[in-house]
This record gives structure tokens, sequence and C-alpha cells, in this order.
């Protein structure tokens, strides 16, 4: 039925992080060498649909806003997807046109319809709508989709302290490659750091990428990410029991020490059941 | 995490009774189309250019100028209200919106921009780079992106991107300081002198048998600079005489190297 997502990104539906799922579209347009034209138009209509949930689902305040981006021929599959009371009634308004003003307010559905070759509209159960686009791109097969059995899990960040916090599971890894540093790039200029911690935090992504790479005990790398003032707060795994502290120490180059350990102001394991986690955190200023 | 079960479809399209407005808008789409009453068009194109003008808004990638943008989209809007056909009762924005969105893709096909880096997103990118040099020289450290953000009266994301942009462009010079499009070390030489042949020495004994020895002198320096004497790389841009992009570039690439040579066979289990 429903396909197993290479990007399932879980953030709270903040205008913000609209344009953090437009950093995650343009890690994808990399990854798979998407004409940027094509990129444009997707990130058109999937911004349309995260505003939507931004500004209709939850009434004026924040909830949930899930986004599924699948690969594979023949095209390329984007869900948004929210747990409120849903976009359907909205985007049903479109087609009303008492005047611009409402028509400008509600052009949202057309702009996906007109960018988009499907787009379908879905209560989700429990409440809330999904939103399912398909884009038409000779690109789109350029990522192996995920095997049906492998259910992405989402890793949990306890939010004490932090401004926000959001998860995203990602496969294969050379989609986490383009995409991973830019999603920690876009947080690290959100949490006030400089360009010099900037640019470590998106070395610190690449090397986490290459050095998660046949460790996972399961098919996504998993990362929840915190955001406070000056500092990011990580969460990778699962990983294969006795890799998160490997990887550490497999980061390590001659003359230079563990890289990984280098690019942080503190690391930790925690075990969960029969996986790992390592926690990270980034401080703005050492 | 909640399942995405979907339950219902939606249908998308809706009927409903004329309004008072549905009725005038009519006559005046009659009266341009049937009896080329150029006042009537004009009096839709107004009424529907905040239309147009939201289209641009969200279609429009953030390196092209907005102006351009607009006029592209009222084009659009003017072959959608030249034929609009008001029998076929579906409501004008619902023709509009395709109608403009395709004036704007086919303006930015023919622009070539599916195979240039946009002009716009160039210019940005390079006031980016010089912003961060003068706020570096002024701060006397590195700014943050809101800094830039502010200087250059630009979005957050347009920073974003644009800095991602030079990492990008790492292949081709922005410029013509970099301009005969060599490697951007074979300069490093003259700024660096004395201070280089220092750290050589040091640096020699480890390094032998170390996989830094694939590396060339300016890479192993800069790696040496970060991550054992911890400078930032502004600090270490300072040092070499370069931008802290460029740092940030180079040590990029040395750690990919690095990697790359010292990847093992994936270990079992």
């Amino acid at each position: 039925m429903a396909e197993i997502p290479n990007l399932r990104l879980s953030l709270s539906s903040s205008p913000e992080n609209v344009l953090l799922v437009r950093q995650a579209l343009s890690g994808l347009a990399e990854a798979i060498d998407l004409d940027p034209l094509e990129l444009n138009d997707i990130n058109t209509a999937v911004s349309e649909a995260c505003n939507n949930v931004v500004v209709h689902a939850y009434e004026g305040s924040e909830g949930p806003l899930e986004v599924d981006i699948c690969a594979g021929a023949p095209s390329l599959r984007v869900l948004v997807r929210d747990h409120g009371r849903g976009i359907a009634p909205t985007v049903m308004a479109a087609d009303d046109e008492d005047g611009v003003e409402q028509a400008v307010g509600g052009i949202g559905l057309p702009v996906i319809r007109a960018l988009a070759r499907d787009a379908e509209f879905r209560d989700v159960e429990g409440g809330g709508t999904e939103v399912q686009m398909d884009f038409a791109t000779a690109r789109a097969s350029a990522l192996e989709p995920p095997s049906p059995t492998d259910q992405p899990q989402l890793p949990a960040i306890a939010s004490d302290g932090l401004a926000s916090t959001m998860a995203l599971t990602i496969a294969p890894s050379a989609l986490a490659r383009t995409v991973l540093p830019r999603l920690l790039c876009a947080l690290a200029a959100r949490a006030h750091f400089s360009t010099d911690r900037i640019s470590d935090t998106q070395l610190l992504a690449d090397t986490l990428v290459a050095q998660t790479d046949g460790s996972l005990s399961a098919a996504h790398l998993g990362v929840a990410i915190g955001v406070a003032p000056r500092k990011l707060e990580l969460r990778i795994g699962p990983l294969r029991s006795g890799r998160a502290g490997a990887i550490v120490l497999d980061s390590t180059v001659d003359g230079l020490g563990p890289v990984l350990a280098r690019l942080v102001d503190a690391h930790e394991v925690t075990v969960e059941g029969s996986s790992e986690f390592l926690a990270l955190l980034v401080a703005a200023e050492r | 995490m909640p399942s995405a079960t979907a339950t219902t479809t939606t249908k998308m399209t809706s009927t409903r009774p004329m309004s008072v407005d549905d009725l005038e808008l009519k006559r005046l789409f009659t009266r341009w189309q049937r009896h080329g009453d150029r006042a009537a068009r004009e009096t839709l194109v107004r009424r529907f250019m905040p239309l147009a003008r939201s289209l641009a808004r969200r279609y429009g990638s953030s390196s092209e100028p907005f102006e351009d943008l607009l006029q592209v989209a009222s084009l659009g809007l003017l072959k959608a209200v030249d034929r609009y056909d008001v029998r076929r009762g579906y409501s004008f924005s619902s023709y509009a919106v395709p109608t403009i969105v395709g004036e704007m893709r086919r303006y930015f096909r023919d622009a070539g921009w599916a195979v240039h880096v946009p002009r716009g997103a160039q210019e940005r990118a390079l006031k980016v780079r010089d912003t961060q040099e003068r706020l570096t020289r002024e701060l006397g450290r590195a700014p943050t992106v809101n800094q830039m953000a502010q200087r250059l009266e630009l979005h957050i994301e347009e920073v974003v991107d644009a800095l991602a942009a030079l990492q990008a462009y790492e292949a081709f010079s922005l410029d013509a300081r970099q301009a005969d499009g060599r490697e951007e070390l074979a300069s490093y030489g003259e700024s660096v002198g004395a201070d280089d042949e220092r750290y050589e020495l040091v640096e020699l004994d480890a390094t032998l048998a170390s996989v830094l020895s694939h590396l060339g002198s300016h890479e192993r320096l800069i790696l040496r600079m970060r991550f054992v004497e911890d400078l930032t790389q502004t600090e270490i841009a300072a040092r070499m005489g370069i931008s802290q992009m460029q740092v940030s570039r180079q040590l990029r690439r040395s750690l990919d190297r690095l990697r790359a040579l010292t990847r093992a066979p994936v270990q079992a289990g």
C-alpha cells in the first residue's frame, strides 16, 4: 500500500520549518541531479501544501507537520501530512470566488494542481489531512526505494531546554550525504552559529553520514535534532550494538585524532533495546 | 507516529450558485471578448492582478528579480483574460492559475535557467561572501547568518542558500580573482611563507607513516590548524590569507579524500 519513504521529516508546523522542507528538497535535487526547473516546481507545490498546514491545520497554533519523499519510477511522490482539523475545507474554498482576496488566499490547490502531475487530498485516520503529490521527472528513478519491510523509525529527543525539535529518517546514504548537511547548516544558522561553526557543522554532517554507513541496525539513518539558542543537540541511530562508540573512533586520522569528537562539544552513547544511539552536542562557540 | 492511512478521498471541484460578483465578472468578460471593450479588459486585469502578484511570489525562485517575474505573471494573466471561456462554468482563477504558472515555467525554460546558475544567485553569493569578509573584519570574528541577512536585507534562507552555493561553486571561479581556473591552493605559497616551513618540520615525522602523507602540505597544514591546534576556520583563514569559505571547502575536500583513502571493507555483523 503506502510506500516506504526515502526521506521522512517530522516537524512542528511553524513557518520557518517550511524553509527546512525546501532545504531538504534542494538536497534531494542535488542527490538525483534534478533539473532546477523541476526543483522549482516541486518546491513551490510542496511549499503550498506545507503553508496550508502552517496556516490552517491547527487554527493558529502549531502541531505536527510530516513530509515524506518517495523516489522510484515513474515519478517522485511527496506527501504532506497534518493531524489537525485538516486542510480539505480550505482547499475546497479555492474554487470559491467571492472576490480576489479570497481567491488569492486559497490558490494553494490550483497551484499544486498546476505543478504536480497528480494531486490527491485525503483524510488521515484519527484526524488530519494528507496531500499526495506526484511529480513526473525522469530523475525519479535515480534513487532506490527502500524495501517495503523497512519501516522508518524516527528517533526521539528530550525537548527539555530546547526551543524546537525535529526528526528525520533517510535512506540511502547517497541521499543523506546531500540532505543532512543542508538541514544541519540551516538549523545551525537558526541557532545563531557563526559561519565558522556552520561550516564545522557541515563537516560534522559529512562525517556522520560517512561513519554511520554500514553501522546502522535499520535501513534508514535516523536523526533527531534539538535547537536552542547557540546550540544543537543531535541523536543519531539506530546503530548496531557497539557501533556508536566505534564510529567516533573510526573517524580517527593519524596525526589529527578522532575528527568526529573534535567537531562536537560532547558526545555520549545511549543504549535502547538491542540498538545504540549516539548523542552529540554542538555549541555555537567553544 | 500516527498512521497515514487514507480513508476518504476528497473530491476537488465544487459547484455552487452564481453570486452577484460572478454575474458582474461574466458581464466584464463578455464586454471584452465579444465586443472588444478594452476598458472591461483593463478592469479584469486590475482586479486579478493580486492573483498574478501572489503567484509570482510563490513560484519565483528567490534568485530571480521579483519585478521580472511579475511581468511574466502579468502576461500570463492577460492571456488568461483573453482566453477564459465564461460559458464553461468553472471559475476564472481555476483557469488563470495554470495559465500564469505555465507562462512563468516557459520563461524559466527559455532563460536557460535549467543549465546555468542564475545570474541573480551568483550575484547574491558574491555579495554574501563580501559581506562575510567585511563583517569578519568589523566584528573581529565570524558573523552569524542573522547578522549577514540584516546587513544585506535578505531573508535568512537566502543567505543559507548563498553559503551552500558558495560551497558548490568550487568547480569554477566566481570572479576575476580566481579567473585562471587553477586550483585555489596554487597561490597559497606566497601568503604562507616561513610559517609553513616551521610546520613542515614539526609534522614531518608524524606524517610519514600517516594517511596524511597523501595530501598536499597546505591541506595538511589546514587540517592540523583546525583539528590539532583547534583554531577556528576564520583564524585559519587569516593565517593563510584566504577566505573562511575557502578554508571550509578545503577541509571538506581533504576529509572526503582521507575517508576515501582509509575506507575499510564493510565490517560484518
